[in-house]
């Protein structure tokens, strides 16, 4: 089942900022091309009170009243009004709105359904009491805090190349929800955190697992790790659903962060959660967006994942009517084919170092939640 | 950042008669390694656990008595201390040089506190880490009036805030700046300063 509105796209930060909504219009409009497009389902916009089920009151009473255009004196206290985060007329209500598709997935999985794909949200940076990093709401623990109170155990995967903050903070120390992110080491990159110590307090210590990966870590070192890490960790926890959120930004043509991760480990990633979520979760699985900066490479790593997720057959080339009209539209070339041309970017010269580094990071955080995870 | 921001107090302490069997016992229960020795509420002496391990080995040529063997006579009397004033660069100077693991802070001849290693380690993870969301950006500037500012102030015509800031000086007449910003974009902003000639280090241009 396919989540989506229209409405996602009014969750606009500004014309020259790159969480833009012109992503899931040239999505959309790829999959349409491609004919594989079938009618979404449209979810109710989250309430108030669902939000407020993971924010605090004070939040969202700012993100409302920065909604209607009122003066806020300490909006950058909340991490609002910032030059990642800025305030627009009806943020409050766009923001819902990712938040009701997200957590439409979680409702359908109660009611039965196996997958879910919700072509939008993933705002995992956003915390408790603060917007961040262009998060205003967070859609995914609003949905796993609602599976959870249903009495469900949740494995969150996040391969969004930033480190998934929000997620991990808000559920620190919740028994029943494992966080597992794969990201760019926060020694360099936004958001700083994310270290293998991160692992979780009280009765979720050893149940968030931080794996920070070396810049330029290339498809190779990262899927020798991930095949290593996350089925180790699911079967360890047991989870009832597993929820992925699907950010791009680690691929090599992202401008916003140093992962190289081409088409090929994206197709190989998304087959593998899927078997990992019948192996080790009864077969359910929600997934959502995230980050993803390049329109380039997003766009093309997000049908990949609309035709994995179906099941489709792989198309080569992307439709030429398609592709010249963005081009014109977006004045820049676009790749012609699903998948990134063979070698695209020059060979790295510190591959074994980085490769090394890498395994040892792996190593340091299965001894350090190992004896928490396994008992 | 001075000493009073980062000592311990009140501090734990012992008198010269005490024994070194109840003295480490002490340091065991309270998980410590430097006990300051007071005595009429004067610090005499500091007496630590390889201070009182030494004394009680079957190396000592004296034969170990753990249990008859006072503080006092085992202590180190002439203490170097600190003020709570002395600024923390100069208390790690000092324990730097003389290799020593902490020194007693004393303020008009009382006892009022104690740094550790510890506590200089905490005091560079604060210098150093990370306490907002934030990128890094790393700049080499040249080592002359008004380079740093020109970083900042081209910070601040783009928006940014600077969570912290950290520079010392390399070899050749630069510095290294080391700045967190509270931004996702830090390649945009690398770019920016490039076009304005500054040499960043991180995060690298890609060549494709």
């Amino acid at each position: 089942m396919v989540i989506y509105r229209e409405e996602y796209r009014l969750y606009d930060l500004g014309p020259h900022h790159p969480f833009s909504p012109v992503r899931l219009e040239m999505l959309t409009s790829l999959l349409k091309a491609l004919g594989v497009w079938q009618e979404p389902l449209a979810p109710p916009e989250a309430t108030r009170e669902e939000v407020l089920s993971v924010h605090s009151e004070r939040l969202v009473r700012r993100v409302e009243a920065a909604s209607r255009g009122e003066k806020v004196s300490d909006l950058e206290h909340y991490g609002l009004g910032t030059g990642d985060t800025p305030v627009f007329p009806g943020m409050d209500q766009a923001a819902r709105v990712l938040v009701g598709g997200t957590l439409e997935g979680a409702r359908r999985i109660l009611a039965g359904e196996k997958r879910v794909l919700q072509l939008g949200g993933g705002l995992h940076h956003a915390q408790y009491d603060r917007a961040s990093g262009f998060c205003v709401y967070n859609d995914l623990s609003v949905a796993i805090r609602r599976l959870t109170r249903a009495g469900l155990r949740v494995a969150y995967l996040d391969i969004d190349v930033h480190h998934g903050d929000g997620v991990q903070w808000l559920h620190y120390e919740e028994k029943e929800v494992l966080t597992l992110s794969l990201h760019e080491s926060g020694r360099y990159l936004f958001p700083g955190t994310g270290h293998v110590h991160e692992i979780g307090k009280g009765g979720g210590a050893g149940r968030k697992l931080n794996l920070p990966l070396e810049p330029f870590t290339e498809d190779e070192s990262y899927l020798e790790v991930f095949e290593a890490l996350v089925p180790w960790a699911l079967a360890a926890f047991r989870p009832d659903v597993l929820v992925v959120q699907a950010g791009a930004d680690a691929h090599f043509l992202d401008p916003l962060a140093d992962l190289l991760l081409t088409t090929r480990a994206y197709e190989r990633l998304f087959r593998l959660v899927l078997q990992y979520a019948e192996a080790y979760a009864g077969g359910r699985v929600l997934f959502t967006l995230g980050g993803g900066y390049s329109l380039d490479a997003a766009v093309r790593v997000w049908a990949l994942l609309y035709h994995v997720f179906h099941g489709l057959s792989l198309p080569e080339r992307l439709p030429e009517g398609w592709r010249s009209a963005w081009e014109a539209r977006l004045g820049k070339p676009l790749t012609p084919t699903l998948h990134d041309p063979r070698a695209p970017y020059p060979e790295i010269p510190r591959k074994p170092e980085i490769e090394k580094r890498n395994r040892l990071t792996l190593q340091r955080l299965t001894e350090l939640v190992g004896p928490h995870l396994l008992h | 950042m001075l000493v009073k921001d980062v000592m311990h107090g009140p501090v734990i302490s012992v008198g010269p008669e005490w024994t070194l069997e109840d003295a480490y016992k002490l340091l065991l229960e309270r998980g410590i390694r430097h006990l300051p020795v007071v005595a009429d509420g004067r610090l005499v002496g500091i007496i630590t656990d390889r201070d009182i391990r030494l004394a009680t080995s079957h190396l000592n040529p004296q034969g170990p008595c753990p249990g008859c063997t006072q503080v006092g006579d085992v202590m180190t009397k002439d203490v170097i201390t600190s003020h709570p004033l002395d600024p923390v660069e100069e208390a790690a100077r000092v324990m730097r040089e003389r290799k020593i693991g902490s020194l007693p802070v004393l303020e008009d001849g009382r006892l009022v506190g104690i740094v550790t290693g510890i506590d200089l380690l905490d005091a560079l993870l604060k210098l150093t880490g990370v306490t907002e969301p934030s990128g890094r950006l790393e700049v080499r500037l040249p080592d002359r009036v008004g380079e740093l500012a020109r970083l900042t102030g081209f910070l601040a015509g783009r928006g940014v805030n600077i969570h912290s800031l950290l520079s010392y000086p390399e070899d050749g007449d630069r510095v290294r700046a080391v700045v967190r910003v509270n931004t996702l974009e830090t390649h945009l902003l690398a770019e920016g300063l490039r076009q304005e000639g500054f040499d960043v280090l991180w995060p690298p241009k890609k060549p494709w």
